[in-house]
């Protein structure tokens, strides 16, 4: 940074090329662009659901391998990965309930603070996830399932008062 | 002006996110809002070397994009005085919607923060704020970016106040009023110093 210290504040105007433009005349008209944009997410679809498969099959098998005792070491790092993805597309594509429960996964992996997690807390979460992407269930709203839902917010708090401090974690509990 | 439209032609968009899938997500949303030049990076790297090669127009950066996030990237395009994109619209993308979270994408300098998962309206929406509503860029010591003063927080008496202000309440009268005489000696005896 080259700023001198002690030097006043400036302000001053800038009109970004993005802002010139974007202003141009000639735009898609904003109900047409949403409905293009919607089309093209609907047109995903297919695309989406073969990569969820891949994305929730990648999560069972990371369980059972460190279930098996066979897990990489940076097994919750990579479920962490995994949950953050569903998470941010699952409502978008539709997927409500899946970002729901990707969501407190992911919150419950960030408040035990890098501490290891249970493992069975963790398996829970993945089978609501399969749950969640079932045909009767991708539409419904966390709400709409307030057993579920609450279900797993009291996992998620159970699993943060319990974690345990990264040196005392070399296996996973829960098993 | 009400939701006006936002022309993405020939505009250059940079997409920064770990996630292939959202990546493609966001780029096909783009497209569909007709944005032809759509740039995707996985990692702040990419970012920079993007940078150094060409002009961006906008970014869209991923908070927790690695390796040290997006907040940390976006200071650093600030801060940089030779990079001429230092004063792009940057649309920081995150899941983390806390006022703290936001607060800090702002003081590093970001316009604009989207929630995800994204809607398309809400991108949209965004992009076209950001369009429509330029604001001063503040060059101090601590912070270089656009005027973080830009909420209107609503105004006394009503005056410009907007639907979703709080209004302020206040006590009934209880007693009789005092009279504007016994009113201007409590003054003046303030003033003189007197109780």
């Amino acid at each position: 940074m080259s700023e001198k210290p002690g030097r006043e504040a400036r302000t001053f105007f800038v009109d970004t090329r993005f802002q010139r433009l974007a202003r141009r005349p000639g735009g898609v008209p904003r109900d047409q662009a949403i409905e293009n944009a919607q089309a093209k997410i609907d047109a995903g679809q297919p695309e989406f659901e073969a990569w969820l498969d891949g994305q929730l099959h990648e999560l069972v098998d990371i369980v059972r391998q460190v279930q098996a005792g066979t897990a990489d070491p940076a097994w919750s790092a990579a479920i962490a990965s995994h949950c953050r993805q569903l998470r941010d597309v699952g409502t978008t594509m539709g997927f409500v309930l899946l970002t729901f429960v990707a969501n407190n996964l992911c919150e419950m992996l960030e408040s035990t603070n890098g501490a290891q997690c249970n493992l069975e807390l963790i398996a829970c979460h993945v089978d609501a996830l399969l749950l969640a992407r079932q045909e009767q269930y991708r539409k419904l709203r966390p709400e709409q399932l307030p057993e579920l839902t609450a279900g797993l917010r009291r996992v998620a708090e159970f699993a943060e008062s319990t974690s345990i401090a990264p040196d005392d974690a070399g296996t996973p509990s829960g098993q | 002006m009400a939701n006006p439209n936002i022309n993405l032609r020939d505009l250059m968009i940079l997409i920064a996110d770990p996630s292939p899938y959202l990546c493609m997500l966001v780029h096909g949303i783009l497209r569909g809002f007709g944005a032809n030049k759509v740039i995707e990076v996985r990692h702040s790297f990419g970012v920079i070397e993007t940078l150094v090669g060409q002009k961006v127009d906008i970014l869209l950066c991923d908070s927790r994009l690695p390796p040290h996030g997006g907040l940390s990237l976006t200071r650093a395009i600030r801060r940089n005085t030779e990079n001429e994109n230092r004063t792009m619209p940057i649309l920081i993308m995150t899941s983390d919607t806390r006022e703290a979270a936001i607060r800090n994408a702002r003081d590093v300098g970001a316009n604009m923060v989207v929630a995800k998962p994204l809607s398309p309206a809400g991108l949209y929406d965004r992009l076209a704020w950001v369009a429509f509503n330029p604001r001063q860029f503040v060059d101090s010591e601590t912070y270089f970016g656009p005027d973080r003063r830009f909420k209107i927080e609503g105004y006394p008496g009503g005056v410009g106040r907007r639907k979703g202000d709080r209004v302020v309440e206040v006590a009934e009268e209880v007693g009789p009023a005092l009279a504007q005489d016994d009113i201007d000696s409590l003054f003046n005896a303030a003033r003189t110093g007197q109780n």
